[in-house]
């Protein structure tokens, strides 16, 4: 249950359509997720009961500095409106969801049964009830964009406010682009982050999404991704959860057509009172299909990690190859990290492997290190360095690789006191 | 340059090294050699400062200075060299950087200036010959699937880089084929001083062929119970330990 005070200032809000209301009935029954919710164990949000949430943000708008390196286009979702910072590629459309399904009647009734797992997921219907007719980034039959579409994600609030923003982003078939959103906030208060990104990826699509997540310390940002996999689709999806005091990422993969490949890789670094907990499904519903899964952590301070990957196979999925690892270093002894792979396995001639390891440096690795003359710290660093370098490094494009690469060796470093020479 | 005294060390409860007692002076090859379980890692471990170990007494002074009193690497930096018997994997990490590291950090603790890239390249491309190691291997991650006779070879690399004043080769010549363990012998050989020393440990008299010591000691239950020449390696290659034990016990 929500507290009755949020319930109160939440019901003001006037002007909801009938599906709005319908799922705010079901926000305020279920209410903020708890630790008693095993989908939300160690990371509750029950505290959020206390804040006097603001549910209508400001508007903003934001110059956004352009990166140096080239782009197709900027798309600016500041404070849940989205909009396009000049014109957009050949092929390419922004538009509100209502005019997209007026422009494809048809799909409204696949849309309706793509089913998602929404079990304990309170906040997509929070998100639900307060977003009307969000955004949606359109890419046409066989348009190919090779520079990547820049995503400005931005919260801020001068009280403390709750954010809802979504967006879908439908692939026809055979297109293909680079989707890099940085997820940024400015605000000293107290802000709920709630984010819904729904994909579509035809056939023959093939999508490469980055995201790089930095938020303040003032912020509880929680991302829900569900991507929607048709036939012989390509998506490599990258998470680099870098700050926010809490991050929770919900990547759900739904494997809808043979021949689909799904690569997730995701690298979190929490420090000091972050806390960073990753959500995955991989839904294997069609035969002859492929995901891997590569997710690595570093921990530091008194942080808390959490990792959770469900992979499904269900009894049409036969062929699959679903492959998870998920791998962890303790920097510190003050960090906990919980991880828990759960594979649901109902076709018989499928390859399943998955690992999760959580440990410290090895000692023995330092001290081969040190009696080389390397000092204690300079070692510490290597070796965490080459940890994560592991997952930037499958990034492909050159300049976003650099930037995340310092933007991450730079928050380790300064996590740990630690400097390379 | 090397005295150990009286050198005791322990692990939990367990008694490892009995007292040992050893003078090393430049231009000196001592062999260490004893049966399986005797001291002879432990005690290359606790000269390099293997911190699992704990010293319960005894001294060791390195060019006057209290070896145990420093850290690893800065008895590394003072010229200590250890070659593992078991090289450890360094995931990510190539040799090449990490020798880069290593080189820098030493200079810092020297007051040398840093080496930049070029000085790097010209420098390992000599030492790449001492050892016949190729580029390649090099650039992989350190120990990362190498094949023990290349773990082997990238110890007397890194040697080759670091130029100590006292290296201590723990078993290098132990896993290689009669090629390799020429190979690493003739590094060893090459990179040989007047002013430097070489502990060789082994339980095989096989390396001795190849590099000539000038004093053998026999380890046994962390104590060295026998001192010779190089004769009394070829003796324990004929006869063994046993007499040594049978006339201790
Ligand atoms: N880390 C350790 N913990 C417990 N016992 C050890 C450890 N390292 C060595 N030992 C014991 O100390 C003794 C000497 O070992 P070691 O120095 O490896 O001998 P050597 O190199 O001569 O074969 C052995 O009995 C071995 O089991
Ligand atoms: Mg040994």
């Amino acid at each position: 249950m929500l507290e009755k005070t949020l319930v109160d200032s939440i019901k003001t809000i006037d002007s909801l359509t009938q599906a709005q209301q319908l799922a705010l009935g079901k926000f305020i029954d279920k209410g903020f997720p708890t630790s008693k919710w095993e989908e939300w164990k160690y990371a509750s949000l029950k505290h959020l009961n206390e804040r006097d949430w603001k549910w209508s943000p400001e508007k903003l708008s934001v110059d956004f500095s352009k990166p140096q390196w080239k782009h197709s286009a900027i798309i600016q979702t500041l404070n849940g409106n989205t909009h396009s910072e000049g014109a957009l590629p050949q092929g390419i459309a922004l538009l509100p969801m209502s005019e997209f399904m007026a422009q494809n009647p048809a799909f409204d009734s696949v849309w309706k049964a793509r089913n998602p797992i929404l079990d304990q997921n309170s906040l997509y219907d929070l998100n639900e009830a307060l977003v009307n007719d969000h955004a949606v980034l359109w890419v046409k039959k066989g348009v190919k964009i090779v520079e990547p579409l820049l995503h400005h994600y931005l919260v801020s609030g001068q009280q403390d406010t709750a954010v809802q923003s979504k967006l879908f982003i439908y692939l026809e078939e055979d297109s293909e682009i680079t989707w890099f959103e940085q997820q940024r906030s400015e605000s000293s208060h107290a802000i709920l982050s709630n984010y819904v990104q729904e994909i579509w990826v035809s056939k023959n699509a093939h999508l490469t999404l980055i995201k790089d997540q930095d938020l303040q310390q003032s912020i509880t940002h929680v991302d829900h991704t569900f991507i929607f996999q048709q036939e012989s689709s390509l998506v490599d999806a990258f998470t680099f959860s870098i700050n926010a005091a809490y991050l929770r990422n919900n990547l759900h993969f739904y494997i809808d057509g043979p021949q689909v490949v799904s690569n997730l890789n995701g690298l979190y670094i929490p420090g000091e009172d972050q806390l960073m907990d990753t959500h995955s499904v991989v839904d294997h519903r069609m035969p002859h299909s492929e995901s891997n899964e590569l997710y690595k952590g570093v921990l530091m301070g008194n942080a808390t990690g959490v990792f959770n990957g469900k992979i499904f196979v269900r009894p049409d999925a036969q062929k699959t190859n679903a492959f998870q690892s998920c791998k962890n270093v303790l920097a510190s002894d003050r960090a906990t990290m919980n991880t828990k792979p759960q594979l649901e396995i109902w076709a018989d001639d499928v390859k399943c492997s998955h690992g999760t390891t959580t440990g410290q440096l090895s000692d023995e690795a330092l001290f081969y290190m040190r009696s080389r003359g390397i000092s204690k710290a300079t070692a510490q660093t290597l070796l965490l360095l080459a940890f994560v370098q592991q997952v930037i490094d499958k990034l492909e494009h050159e300049e976003i690789r650099a930037e995340l690469s310092d933007k991450i060796v730079n928050k380790i470093q300064a996590s740990l006191g630690l400097t390379l020479l | 340059m090397l005295s150990v005294k009286n050198l005791h060390a322990r692990i939990g409860d367990k008694e490892i090294l009995n007292g040992i007692n050893l003078e090393v002076h430049a231009g000196e090859v001592h062999a260490i050699m004893g049966p399986n379980g005797s001291g002879k890692s432990t005690l290359a471990s606790v000269l390099a400062g293997r911190s699992d170990y704990e010293v319960s007494e005894g001294s060791v002074e390195f060019f006057g200075k209290d070896l145990l009193d420093l850290s690893p690497e800065a008895r590394a930096a003072e010229g200590l060299f250890l070659a593992f018997q078991y090289p450890v994997e360094i995931p990510g990490v190539s040799t090449t950087n990490f020798m880069k590291s290593a080189i820098n950090e030493i200079r810092a603790y020297r007051g040398q200036d840093a080496m930049d890239a070029v000085q790097f390249l010209k420098m390992f491309k000599e030492k790449m010959a001492y050892v016949n190691i190729d580029q390649t291997l090099l650039s992989r991650a350190l120990n990362e699937g190498f094949s023990g006779g290349e773990k082997k070879r990238n110890e007397i690399f890194q040697m080759a880089v670091l130029e100590p004043k006292l290296a201590i080769l723990d078993e290098t010549d132990s896993g290689l084929d009669i090629d390799a363990l020429r190979i690493v012998a003739e590094g060893v050989n090459k990179l040989k001083t007047p002013q430097n020393a070489t502990i060789l440990v082994t339980h095989y008299q096989r390396l001795l062929d190849y590099i000539i010591p000038d004093f053998v000691h026999v380890l046994y239950k962390g104590k060295i119970v026998k001192s010779g020449n190089k004769d009394l390696a070829l003796e324990l290659e004929e006869r063994g330990y046993d007499w040594i034990i049978s006339a201790l016990d």
